[in-house]
């Protein structure tokens, strides 16, 4: 028999799914899914997240009625399922474990929101509910399709590859990559974040479609959606992102007020748009290393499907060689001594007006004024600057010698210079445009400074 | 023996919320439906749901054959669900006057659902008549909001 074929995002986890099963002793149990994977034609797996009374259910008398959604058009389908089997390691148990861990980290709830096991159903017969709805929505099903073809992106794809041949340094590298992910693909927001020397975090170096929010953000490997891919090197697509927050924080909620009451982490604000329904990252991976994510965002409820998905990852394919390639050439051309500094000149402060400077060692933070302004390594560097600047009157640098500072702390190899060059330069033009670091040749800059300085350094801040 | 709905949870049950119908037919084989409609009766220890007559056929001859079922009541913006248990009562074909309380919930649940994001126009969709009125006797009550706490039976407390 075959069995019914639903649209791709019946199995998405927008609208929630329903499931009845029976106890050997006859007494029906009736609930909520949070997950129903498609594995082939004949198979579901439904993820088990709490060894729930549905669980106990199928495993006395192994029948399943299940009720699915078409998110867009609302029709209903009714799948009666026969329990196969549990599996707790695998493919399949990892790309639902990834999805769900993904969620529980954003809410705060990681260890006991989790995955016990993804268990496998055979679909024994699938049905429209044609009685569902008062009238056949198939016109709203059918003007939600997207309008672009295989053609269209397949000419994105070729732009972009053009373009990314071309760039030369990482920041025309970031500023290309977003600007046609929006022209040629319709992404309206997206953001680079590239990890750090630690390996154990992630910082934003550039985005798009955000005005000026989220420069410098940092998201720790292994937190958040962004921070899971990070840790996991696996793709993730998250649809209907509103609603499994809500079920994930509803969880929250009845753990925070059970007797048996853990610490749960605060939960970590998303980068990015407030109200976004479907979020796509993807690892941007070279040989073993992991370079960065490459996030993307849309108020949509199905912002980004299967196919998005399929041409994203060679985007992401593309850019992550394009960004080594970048990054090791940059390091490369900056150790040799062909190229040297033009002669200095002295640049005089346009105004006399003072700005205050302060660094707080114990965070390696740099706050212009009152405001925070950039920390870690490139809030050295900054600091380093300046320093010099005040006590010597210097302004011109070479990436050179900040990699030989051992202040700094940059690694001997792929040191993510130039990255943490391009974080500091956009951080200085949004929140203290007073300051500028303006390339003078490959691998030299130089600070120009339009009010007096006045620097202070303490342990805390 | 009945279990009585505080009056807090007699009004939740009567909210417009989202209404999902479990019951079983001889072989006991599973049958889920949505109901699409809901009134708690004057002792509190009864409800009636409303099932799409069509859709519900199944679940119409399960009940006719043991009269057990399950009905999960949850609200879509915070999940907050609950599940009652227990015994059919009476059936009968759904009347203009229940359509009318149909109507008065389907309203609501249309709210429900535009907050978390579904167009009122789609919703809106859902058909509610004919239909059949199954009223039960209540005879257990869960916690059924998600988490390591569903499925908990509801303490004294709570009812009354």
């Amino acid at each position: 028999m075959t069995i019914l074929k639903l649209p791709p995002r019946c199995y998405q986890g927008v609208t929630p799914a329903l499931i009845a099963t029976c106890a050997a002793d006859g007494t029906p149990n009736v609930t909520y899914l949070s997950q129903v994977f498609s594995l082939d034609d004949r198979h579901v797996a439904l993820s088990c997240q709490f060894f729930n009374k549905t669980k106990q259910n199928v495993l006395e008398n192994p029948y399943a009625s299940v009720q699915l959604y078409d998110p867009v058009s609302f029709e209903a389908y009714l799948l009666e399922l026969r329990f196969e089997r549990a599996e707790t390691t695998g493919p399949l148990f990892e790309s639902m474990k990834l999805r769900i861990e993904a969620i529980a980290s954003h809410t705060g709830m990681t260890g006991v929101f989790k995955l016990i096991s993804s268990d496998v159903y055979e679909v024994l017969s699938c049905t429209k509910l044609d009685a569902y709805l008062e009238l056949s929505s198939i016109e709203i099903g059918s003007k939600a399709e997207p309008l672009a073809g295989p053609r269209s992106e397949l000419r994105g794809l070729q732009l972009l590859s053009q373009r990314l041949c071309r760039v030369g340094r990482l920041d025309e590298l970031l500023g290309t990559l977003l600007q046609t992910l929006e022209e040629a693909f319709g992404f309206e927001h997206s953001m680079v974040l590239l990890a750090d020397e630690t390996g154990q975090r992630l910082y934003t170096v550039g985005s798009r479609g955000y005005g000026e929010q989220g420069i410098g953000a940092e998201v720790k490997l292994g937190e958040g959606l962004i921070g899971t891919v990070a840790a996991q090197g696996k793709l993730l697509r998250v649809s209907g992102i509103e609603d499994e927050l809500r079920y994930g924080r509803a969880i929250r909620a009845a753990v925070n007020q059970s007797a048996g009451r853990r610490e749960l982490r605060p939960e970590i604000a998303l980068a990015g748009l407030p109200d976004a329904q479907s979020h796509m990252a993807l690892p941007l991976v070279s040989g073993e290393r992991l370079l960065g994510v490459l996030a993307v965002e849309s108020r949509k409820r199905l912002g980004f499907d299967d196919w998005d998905e399929a041409f994203l990852e060679i985007v992401a394919n593309q850019v992550a060689v394009s960004l080594d390639n970048v990054l090791l050439r940059e390091q490369g051309e900056d150790d040799q001594t062909g190229s040297q500094p033009p002669a200095a000149k002295p640049v005089k402060p346009s105004d006399q007006r003072t700005l205050r400077f302060r660094f707080f060692r114990n965070d390696d933070c740099v706050f212009a004024g009152d405001d925070y302004l950039i920390r870690n390594v490139p809030g050295r560097i900054l600091w380093k600057i300046l320093r010099a600047y005040h006590d010597s009157g210097r302004t011109e640098f070479s990436n050179r010698e900040l990699r030989l500072d051992p202040w700094l702390g940059l690694p001997a190899v792929r040191d993510n210079l130039e990255s943490r060059l391009v974080l500091l330069r956009k951080r200085l033009e949004q929140k203290c445009p007073e300051l500028s670091l303006v390339s003078t040749a490959r691998g030299h800059f130089r600070l120009e400074a339009r009010c007096q300085l006045q620097l202070e350094e303490s342990d805390g801040s | 023996m009945a279990v009585r709905l505080s009056e807090e949870l007699a009004e939740f049950v009567e909210g417009g919320l989202s209404m999902l119908v479990g019951t079983r037919d001889a072989a006991m084989r599973p049958k889920v439906d949505r109901a699409v409609g809901t009134f708690v009766g004057a002792d509190r220890q009864t409800i009636t749901i409303y099932l799409n007559k069509e859709l519900g056929a199944q679940a119409v001859a399960n009940l006719e054959d043991n009269g057990t079922l399950a009905v999960t009541v949850s609200r879509p913006y915070d999940h907050r669900s609950l599940q009652l248990k227990g015994q059919m009562l009476s059936m009968r074909e759904g009347t203009e006057e229940d359509r009318a309380k149909q109507e008065r919930w389907l309203t609501g649940f249309v709210e429900h659902l535009y907050i978390v994001g579904l167009p009122r126009s789609v919703v809106r969709q859902l058909k509610v008549y004919p239909s059949v009125a199954v009223t039960m006797r209540i005879d257990d009550l869960f916690e059924q909001s998600p988490g390591p706490g569903a499925g908990r039976r509801f303490e004294a407390g709570s009812t009354a």
